[in-house]
């Protein structure tokens, strides 16, 4: 069943062409990794999908509901929010009030406090609930934006980049937390660099490319692919190997 | 609740206060204006401190209450009780209007559109001869005193109220900053786009701070009126005297805080206060200078205000006390 319906997305950037006519949809439960070169277009996609930016045309359905023109706290209301490739954490803040304003979006303070600290248990930072956001490293502030994203209860989850400078060990982790999230139901787009976990852990990979969707398959079939390979992993096999 | 008890001792000795100063004095007048200023830099803190927005243009609320309440008194016998729940409604409707263009911008900009919409309304209420009276001013008629009329014979009454104002907007401000809007706000202030996308409706929040402080101001404009008796629109829609004068007392004091404004208005309003006394009959000019350097010996000792030093004389405190 499909839950997010993407048609003919495009927007245009002045002279340059960030998304084109992209066309995919999604079924509940599935796990979607986007790859593609620098600058191919995923976070501009992701932002699209969550109504930071406006597409010159085409639209975007999730779970039946058309999110023209809805602002991303209405989209984040109807279940579909994202995480910040830069890591984008309220860095004065504690952890905890990071992700306990998530929790307002379906809770009271007090019910917002407990939903969060259940997400940062989930993804293991409830120790330093109280530490403020800014001084976590790198990682930890990586996760910490994954539990907020967490904490509005979504449908549809968007992770732009949440392994980024992660060991083996906590890209396994948080690998082994995007499947315990499908299996409590939600659907998930990854963009993520690292092509071993992502062939790993997604069922279908969507290829951007010049703003455009290359290909869309199983991991299989788009390692495959020869435009793939041509587009992307040739020219970057040596860093996909790593 | 242990905190509750210094805090109730505080209001009592400040309440008590009134009495020992003579009522027709000039202190207690000093008192009452305190009170008063420190309400309305709480008041300010909902935008200035919470949603960390610097407006310099709350005089037009402030001014608007005032002259609010005081029309209504002059034209139809209204109670400036009444007048001031007016003055509310209309302070914070022009909140909500100034909010609209000005929420976007930030910092710098979203200052000096507010100081434009400040003097905008200065110069109107210059202008409205027929409602205002003009530069001349308007007076608060005399009527017999009575609490239900708004109107004593000494200043008590007007210190006791300034007080239960100062109370009430700081119990508003305290509601806020722990509550789901002050979550909201600190992560507005701190990321508006990552607030938006885990579900914050920015626009919306902005709003009602805007409005709640705008109203706040408004109503405080009555209790001033009532207390100068007399007042023009150079005075209530002031950039110096109001606006830049409440997010100062905020500032010094520490903004974002519930005691930032309480600490700054007191440290503030009688400051300048004693430098006119003295030095104001030495030479033109000297009370400005010095409460100047003062304020900025101030900023660059303290610059994220006087809230910190009494942070920091607790943390040695509770050191030496504890083992």
């Amino acid at each position: 069943m499909t839950i997010l319906d993407v048609r003919a997305v495009s927007r245009r950037f002045g002279g340059l062409q960030a998304l084109s006519e992209v066309m995919f949809s999604v079924s509940r439960g599935e796990i979607v990794g986007v790859i593609g070169p620098n600058g191919a277009g995923k976070t501009t996609l992701f932002s699209t999908l969550v109504g930071l930016i406006r597409p010159d045309s085409g639209t975007v359905t999730l779970d039946g509901r058309d999110l023209a023109g809805l602002k991303p706290h209405r989209v984040a209301s109807l279940g579909m929010t994202k995480t910040f490739q830069n890591v984008a954490l309220f860095a004065e803040s504690s952890v905890l009030d990071n992700v306990l304003t998530a929790g307002l979006l379906h809770h009271g303070v007090d019910a917002a406090r407990g939903e969060a600290l259940n997400c940062l248990d989930r993804v293991g930072l409830r120790g330093v609930a109280h530490k403020q956001a800014g001084n976590l490293s790198f990682p930890e502030r990586a996760r910490v934006e994954l539990a907020r994203a967490l904490c509005t209860a979504p449908k549809v989850l968007l992770l732009d980049e949440v392994m980024a400078a992660l060991n083996h060990a906590e890209m396994a982790e948080i690998m082994q937390l995007i499947r315990s999230l499908r299996d409590d139901g939600v659907t998930l787009l990854v963009v993520e660099h690292h092509m071993r976990a992502i062939m790993n852990v997604c069922d279908r990979i969507l290829v951007l490319n010049f703003g455009r969707l290359l290909a869309d398959g199983t991991p299989e079939q788009v390692a495959r692919d020869p435009l793939v390979i041509e587009a992307y992993l040739g020219r970057s096999r040596e860093a996909a190997r790593r | 609740m242990k905190r509750c008890l210094p805090l109730a001792a505080v209001i009592v000795l400040t309440a008590l206060l009134p009495l020992l100063l003579d009522p027709r004095g000039y202190w207690i007048r000093v008192l009452t204006i305190t009170l008063l200023f420190a309400a309305m830099a709480q008041a300010w803190n909902i935008v200035g401190g919470l949603a960390n927005q610097t407006s310099l243009g709350h005089a037009a609320f402030f001014g608007i209450g005032a002259y609010t309440s005081t029309v209504l008194l002059l034209k139809f016998g209204i109670s400036p009780w009444l007048g001031m729940v007016a003055g509310g409604v209309l302070g914070g409707l022009a909140a909500f209007v100034i909010a609209i263009p000005t929420m976007r911008l930030q910092g710098h900009y979203f200052a000096l559109a507010t100081l434009a919409f400040g003097e905008v309304m200065r110069v109107i209420a210059n202008v409205w001869t027929s409602l205002t009276g003009g530069p001349s001013g308007l007076s608060v008629p005399f009527v017999p005193p009575s609490f239900a009329a708004y109107s004593f014979k000494l200043l008590r009454p007007h210190a006791w109220i300034a007080l239960v104002a100062l109370v009430i907007v700081t119990a508003i401000f305290e509601a806020i900053r722990r509550g789901a809007m002050g979550y909201r706000l600190r992560a507005i202030k701190q990321n508006a786009a990552a607030a938006e996308v885990i579900g914050v409706d920015t626009t919306r929040v902005k709003l009602q701070a805007a409005v709640i402080s705008g109203a706040l101001i408004a109503m405080l404009g009555t209790l001033y009126a009532q207390v100068a008796v007399f007042f023009d629109p150079d005075t209530v829609f002031s950039i110096a005297g109001i606006s830049i004068r409440i997010a100062l007392i905020a500032i010094i004091g520490g903004v974002g805080t519930a005691a930032g404004p309480i600490l700054g208005a007191f440290f503030i309003i009688p400051l300048e206060e004693i430098m006119n006394d003295l030095l104001s009959s030495r030479a033109a000019g000297l009370s400005q200078l010095v409460f100047g350097i003062i304020l900025i010996s101030v900023i660059l000792w303290q610059p994220r205000g006087f809230i910190t030093v009494f942070g920091s004389l607790r943390a040695r405190l509770s050191r030496t006390v504890s083992p």
